[in-house]
This record gives structure tokens, sequence and C-alpha cells, in this order.
């Protein structure tokens, strides 16, 4: 039996095997590496084992940042409370509110990329400047973000709004133009006006797809905030592992990146659920 | 003669054929269909039957001439024609149901739309009833049907809004041939009963021979401007389904030899054809 047939059709377990393999090998292979690596130097900070790692996220799940002041009666607190006081949930909470604010600002771009391809003086007004603020990075801006805006909040939204904004106008002004001109036509013959074709005939049906194209720009969003968090922040999950860099914490920083993965994982998941049960007949078209 | 429903003047249409060159598709076209009439346009490829329909739509507007669709000139699609296209005639986010109720609750607008919500689902389903659906497919999504259900659903979700005028663009060719007899007797017999003028293009002579009361035939003109096309009209008074096979046969090789392309309207036979 030949692994590269086209046709071939591996049963579940086998299946399931196979997509959890480079998960295993990858960490059997790190924490070898690692046993090795504090085998010859039990000082190594390069390559934290298990134990180091658990500790220190736990520590950051639990206790607040060092340049926190500590509470009178923190020993006494909860549990909950004392996670609540917590460098992790802080710094995922300043994160957090930075990224939701950033994927909402995103949706005015959706209409505009409606709007733009449901109207042609709007697509003409538009499209060519879109499609040339589409080609600046939006990293060289950083600068000139931090000059106009200076170094709070504002300045690393910006910096995601001018990263991600364009290629998402321009997929809701491309799949809205996918739209079977058909069904426009077909939309005015039962009395649709503009405006309702606009919104109940092509934004429904392009929807889902704008979903799916924001969820592959979560990753864009997600770096860019990291990097105006890294460069000007007090807080913030990219904040902390620059500053744990300083130090060499890879005993933090590295359960910090794959928190950032399994928060990212998690709003893609939530994502796509929310697809299927709003759009039951996007999934089966 | 009842008033004319559609009446288009001199038509000729011009498309831009690339390098600043213009190719004229259709050339001093004039055709009146009457309320009531059963009007299939024939043609092989390319000879302009579905921009024909495209201007009575108003989904396109002549280069000269005008198309009066009620008496007016219109600049874009509205209520005044149905349409059934070949494809893509369902919106596939709605369910079927929803699909059908759309032309009424949009028609109806604001509070009235859920007002009359109930009023609107009966009505629906009456018609859905009437081209051969029932309550379980209501709920489907058009994905889940099959082309021949589909295309009894947009037959529904155009008539429910009783255009006078209904529009078929090769509607169904897309079908198997058991399927498509049934939707042909479907639509002869919608047609029967609702009295809407239709407009079905096929480049089925058969179909058009067996459904229309009259057939306009569209050849590409080897003696006419660059190619364009000249119209025909055939009238056919006696052909229905349970016609002479003979009469049918006739009929069916006199449309044809209309259509082919090296037709020249100078030497036929006009107390067969008249020249549009």
């Amino acid at each position: 039996m030949s692994l590269l047939r086209i046709r071939a059709v591996p049963n579940r377990y086998t299946a399931w095997t196979l997509s959890w393999f480079l998960f295993a090998a990858g960490t059997l292979a790190y924490f070898y590496a690692a046993q090795q690596r504090h085998h010859e130097n039990p000082d190594d900070r390069v390559m934290p084992t298990v134990s180091q790692m658990f500790t220190a996220f736990e520590d950051a799940a639990l206790k607040p940042a060092e340049e926190e002041e500590v509470q009178e009666g923190a020993a006494s607190q909860s549990l909950w409370q004392r996670m609540g006081n917590s460098m992790l949930w802080k710094d995922t909470k300043a994160t957090g509110r930075r990224f939701l604010i950033s994927v909402a600002l995103l949706f005015p771009g959706v209409l505009l990329g409606l709007h733009m391809a449901m109207f042609p003086y709007i697509g003409s007004f538009f499209l060519r400047f879109v499609q040339f603020f589409d080609k600046i990075v939006a990293l060289s801006l950083l600068p000139i973000l931090f000059i106009a805006f200076g170094i709070d909040e504002l300045s690393k939204i910006m910096l995601i709004v001018i990263g991600v904004t364009p290629t998402i106008i321009l997929d809701t002004f491309n799949l809205s133009k996918s739209v079977p001109h058909e069904q426009i036509v077909k939309a005015f013959t039962l009395g649709a006006g503009e405006f309702t074709i606009a919104y109940r005939i092509v934004l429904k049906q392009i929807f889902p797809r704008v979903l799916n194209s924001i969820r592959l720009n979560l990753k864009a969003v997600m770096l860019f905030l990291f990097a105006g968090e890294m460069i000007a922040s007090t807080d913030g999950l990219a904040y902390r592992i620059a500053l744990l860099r300083r130090h060499m914490g890879m005993d933090t920083i590295l359960p910090y990146v794959l928190w950032v993965a399994l928060l990212l994982f998690l709003v893609d998941l939530g994502m796509s659920t929310l697809n299927r049960t709003l759009h039951p007949w996007f999934q089966e078209a | 003669m009842a008033a004319a429903a559609i009446r288009i003047e001199n038509v000729e249409v011009d498309y831009a054929a690339g390098r600043g060159t213009m190719r004229r598709i259709l050339n001093g076209i004039n055709l009146e269909i009457a309320s009531g009439e059963f009007v299939s346009i024939v043609g092989q490829t390319g000879c302009g039957k579905s921009t024909l329909l495209r201007l009575i739509l108003a989904e396109e507007a002549p280069t000269r001439g005008r198309v009066l669709v009620g008496g007016r000139e219109r600049s874009q699609p509205d209520r005044s024609c149905g349409y059934v296209p070949q494809r893509y005639s369902l919106f596939p986010d709605k369910t079927v149901l929803g699909n059908v109720t759309f032309g009424l609750e949009v028609t109806a607008g604001g509070f009235e739309r859920w007002r009359r919500k109930k009023e609107f689902r009966e009505e629906a389903l009456r018609y859905l009833r009437h081209t051969g659906l029932n309550e379980a497919d209501a709920q489907k999504y058009p994905h889940q049907l099959s082309g021949g259900m589909q295309q009894r659903v947009a037959i529904a979700q155009a008539l429910i809004l009783h255009p006078p005028i209904l529009l078929m663009d090769e509607a169904f060719s897309a079908l198997d041939p058991g399927t498509r007899a049934g939707m042909q007797r479907l639509i002869k017999e919608l047609w029967r009963e609702s009295g809407t003028t239709i407009v079905f293009v096929t480049h089925n002579t058969r179909e058009a021979v067996c459904l229309s009361t009259r057939i306009v035939a569209l050849a590409k003109n080897s003696t006419g401007e660059r190619g364009s096309s000249v119209a025909l009209d055939i009238p056919v008074t006696h052909a229905d389904f349970d016609s002479d096979h003979e009469e049918i046969t006739t009929l069916v090789q006199r449309v044809e030899a209309a259509t082919m392309p090296s037709t020249d309207a100078s030497k036929l036979d006009t107390s067969k054809y008249v020249l549009l």
C-alpha cells in the first residue's frame, strides 16, 4: 500500500494519530534537548525544563508582576482574586482589549468594501486609493504614528487599522463583486431597492466569507499589535515578552508564546463556530 | 389584438469588440408583444437572444431605438417584469419560503412586513404547492433542492408578485429531459391560468414550438450589417404537447431553417416568415 495515493482514505484513528504526531514529536524533541542541556549545565536558561516552565507559568498566573506593589493581605486572597491580580491576567486583559477594539474597527472597512462594490461612484472614488494604501508597509508608518498620535493606545490601534483594514476592504469588495449578477437583477424585479439589495442580498450572502477573511487576518492583527506593544507599552503580552527577553526569562516567554497561540486558536474556533451557527446554509453550500 | 405589453422600436445594440471597433449584435429590431402572449425567442449561440431579453428587462439599454414595457421606457429592472434566469435564480442564504416571500416583504416594507408575515407565508405556501412543492420543501435551503425544484421555486418567487410580464432566460436548459418536460407543462399551465405575458428564451426549438403562441427566430444575417442578427416572426397557433407529431416536426424544421447563420432575409418565403 502506497502512502502517496491521491485516492487514499486513512481510517479515523490513523488520521487522528497522524494529526497529533508532529505535536508529540516536537514536544519530545524539545524536552530531550532541554534535558541534555541541563545535564551539561544545570543553570541553562535557554531551554527551560517542564518543571521550570510550569513554575514560571504558575507564578505568572497567580502572582502580580514584579514591578507592582504587593497588596496587603495578598496571601489570604482566594484563588480567583489572586488570578485577577496576576501578571498573566493583567497582560491578557490589556492585549485583549486592544485586540477586540482593533477587530471591531475592521467592520466599518467591511461596509466600505461593500459600498465600493455596489455603487460604482463610491468604487471609483475609493478603489485606487485603497489599493495603493494596501501596499504601504504598515510597520514603516510606526514612527510616524508615534509622532502623530503619541505612544498611547491610539497609535497601536491605528497601526492595526492601517495594516489590516485595506486588505479587509479589498477582500469585501471582491466578494461583493462575485455575487452573481442574476441575483441582483432578480432582486430588482422583486421590488427591492438599492440598499435592500446591498444589505439583504449581497452583505448577507458574503458575510460568512467576510468572517472567514477576518479569521485569516487575526494573526496579522496580532502581529501589528505585538509590534506596537513591544516598542511602546507598559502592559500587554508582547510587552511582557519583550521585558523578559532582557532577563533571558525563557521559562516565562515560552508559556506566554503558547498562551497567545492558544488564545488566538480559541478566538478562531469561536468565530468559526459562530459562523456555522449563524449561517447554516453556508457550510453545506 | 390586445394592447402591446412590450414594444421594441428600431433597436440596435453595439458592443465594443476591442481595439476601438464595435460589433453590432442586433440590427433594427422591431417587435411588439401583446398582453397574454407566450413568445419564445430562439436562435443559435451568439445571435443575441439573451441581449434582446436583457433589453426588455432594462438590464441594459439599446445603442439606438427604444424598448417600451407597459408603455414606458425604464432605466433599470423593476417589478413590471418577473425574471427567471438559467442559474443563480435563488438567494442561497434564504430558505425556500424566505425566497418566495422576499418580494412580498420588500414591497410591503417596514412594519407591514412583520404584521403580514403569516399572510405572506400562507400565500407563499400556496404558490409552492401550485408548483409541486410541499411544506417540508419550504424549510429547505436552495442547495438542498434539485435543479428542477430550484426552478419551480424561482417561478413561484417571480409569479407571487403577479408581474404582467415574465421573462425566462434558458430557464430549463440545465435540467435533465424528464424534469424539463415536467417544467414545460407547469409553465404552460401557469401561463394559461395567470394570463401573464411570457417571453421565453431558449436554444431548444422543439421546446419553443411546444410552448409558445409565437416564435421570434433570431438569425445571424450574412447580408446584414457586420454580421448582426435579423429577427423572424413565426406564429405558432396549433402547436401543443398533444399536437400531431408531424406538425411539430414541420414547425421545428421551419424555425431551425430560419435560425441558420446563412439566412438571407431577402430570400425567405414571406408567406411563412414575417421579417421584424
